[in-house]
């Protein structure tokens, strides 16, 4: 069953543009992943959901309801954790999930979704007093009280450090694996990969690339560079490079680690060094410099598909 | 479910609003003590004049309702706009209604409170008689109450920025009290039209009926028919406010 759908939805503020014919839709007690870089226009399809914004053309429904028309009859059935919103910075951890206790129908015990969210130990603290991880956290908790059937969380650890990140997804698998329909956006990679079945990723208010494209896409994520050691050439290379920027190779590969074996193997027998090796997991600004590579037709990109 | 959500929000604006002490300061303190205080000075000036007082009761009364009802609202929802606390009001399961309900019974329950605690006050320390017509008496102070939350409600979109969201109300205040008598009665050294203007106030309207309420004499029927002029202009206010706010409110700073 299909829980929320989106067909051809456009959202303009202003003149701006902010989505443009985005349309995907996600299965009940599944996990979709919207993935692109400020200014995609994820969060304004989020919001649309949500129904917090109507969309300008298209149509959107979630559990088969329409966000805006039956606005209220939705939320009950949906957890949100927008990007940003406030809180009362005087009221206490407990202080605020009790309040938001009153405000859903048969909501988790307070010291449940605490403890799900980590946060048993803050329970007494002012939410002035908290961390931008941990107020996070507290959005978390409060999106979970009314035990949603769908989750729309908004770059849910943006903010967390690796623990707290970690435990997050813990809490959103969890929730899936109890049938709960989740959609989040982010921009991280990583937490599409680890959390999403399906994802699309959105940039300038489109959808570029979806379902098995964009895993595809996501798992380019290797990211291998170091300068050309003196009078080598790019084509001496025994892996040849992504790109070459000024004296800099690049590779884009699903395995860094076997790509940086590989160079330093043939550099060790040369007796060469690899000035400036960095291997590392690439970040969603490298994937797209890597489409934004593809549409101009650079050649070397054939090469890293090959490596890949 | 709707009734239940009205009181769960009023209840939690209530806890909120006792912790605030900007809001004690002015909606409270203020109220009680201009509110009693001027009164009773009357009071002392000019010894033995029930409807002096009466008057000027009324009068600050509907211009002390104004700063802790209209700017009151005004501030708050400016401030939980711009800090996303509407947005994540919004965001739980409670219908627009009942936030924005919620709010405005929770500040017509605490001004009505307020009201009857300077009241007593004043029937134990002045020449104040009870009003004749108690029920009419918290009618206006009720109607009003809600009417004037109402046009604070629907003021907020004009309101850039929550620390101007005082001064934005002041002028309101200000006339209030010219136009209801809370400065005494100015109006009477005012041009004809002037006062015409003010008396069209909703803060007039709500004077208009309080003193029907404290006149000497009258009867039940009289009242009412005294208070219907007054009642409809509220009304009328209660109409604007209400078309405002569902046309021109904004729950995020965003401009949609």
């Amino acid at each position: 069953m299909t829980a929320i759908l989106v067909d051809g939805l456009r959202k303009h503020y202003g003149d701006f543009a902010a989505v443009r014919d985005v349309s995907f839709d996600v299965s009940q007690g599944e996990v979709f992943a919207l993935l692109g870089r400020n200014g995609a226009g994820k969060t304004t399809t989020l919001e649309v959901l949500a129904g917090f914004a109507a969309p300008d053309a298209g149509t959107v429904r979630v559990l088969g309801l329409d966000p805006v028309k039956d606005r209220t009859e939705v939320r009950r059935s949906c957890g949100i954790m927008l990007q940003e919103a406030g809180f009362f910075p005087d009221l206490t951890v407990a202080q605020t999930v009790d309040a938001w206790r009153d405000f859903v129908a048969a909501p988790r015990p307070r010291d449940e979704a605490l403890e799900m969210t980590g946060l048993t130990a803050k329970t007494g603290t002012k939410v002035r007093q908290l961390s931008g991880g941990e107020k996070r956290r507290l959005d978390l908790a409060l999106a979970i009280l009314s035990r949603p059937d769908v989750l729309f969380l908004d770059e849910p650890t943006t903010g967390m450090d690796p623990e707290a990140r970690r435990n997050t997804w813990d809490v959103i698998r969890d929730l899936a694996g109890q049938g709960t329909t989740v959609l989040l956006t982010t921009h991280y990679l990583e937490e599409a990969q680890r959390l999403a079945s399906r994802m699309a990723i959105m940039d300038h208010g489109e959808v570029v690339a979806s379902g098995g494209m964009a895993e595809t896409l996501a798992a380019q994520t290797g990211r291998v560079a170091f300068e050309l050691p003196g009078a080598v050439t790019p084509e001496e290379l025994p892996l040849p490079p992504s790109s070459v920027e000024g004296r800099t190779a690049v590779y884009r590969i699903a395995d860094p680690d076997l790509a940086a074996r590989t160079l330093l193997n043939w550099a060790g027998e040369r007796g060469l060094r690899l000035h400036g090796l960095e291997v590392r997991t690439a970040t969603l600004e490298d994937l797209f410099l890597d489409l934004a590579a593809d549409a101009d037709g650079r050649p070397e990109n054939e090469h890293a598909k090959e490596v890949a | 479910m709707a009734a239940r959500d009205l009181v769960t929000v009023a209840r939690f604006d209530a806890r909120l609003f006792w912790r605030d002490r900007t809001a004690l300061g002015t909606s409270v303190t203020l109220f009680l003590v201009l509110g009693v205080g001027l009164p009773v000075m009357m009071d002392r000036l000019q010894p033995g004049r029930p409807e002096f007082v009466a008057a000027q009761h009324v009068g600050i009364l509907s211009m002390l309702l104004v700063l802790a009802t209209f700017g009151q609202a005004a501030t708050t929802l400016t401030t939980r706009r711009e800090q996303l606390l509407l947005k994540r009001l919004r965001a739980t399961g409670l219908a627009d209604r009942d936030i924005l309900g919620g709010g405005i019974l929770n500040l017509v329950l605490q001004n009505t409170l307020l009201t009857a605690v300077v009241s007593v006050a004043l029937y134990a320390l002045t020449s104040l008689p009870v009003p004749r017509d108690p029920l009419l008496f918290l009618v206006a102070v009720v109607a009003g109450a809600a009417v004037l939350c109402l046009l604070g409600t629907a003021f907020t979109p004009l309101i850039p920025r929550p620390e101007l969201a005082g001064v934005m109300a002041m002028p309101f205040f200000l006339l209030a009290g010219v136009g209801a008598g809370g400065f005494g009665p100015l109006t009477e050294m005012l041009p004809g039209w002037v006062s015409t203007l003010l008396g069209l106030l909703p803060t007039d309207a709500i004077a208009d009926i309080a003193r029907i309420a404290y006149a000497a004499d009258g009867t039940f029927g009289g009242d009412l028919a005294a208070a219907a002029g007054p009642a409809l202009k509220l009304a009328v206010w209660a109409a604007i406010g209400f078309f405002a706010l569902t046309r021109w409110f904004r729950w995020d700073p965003r401009k949609q």
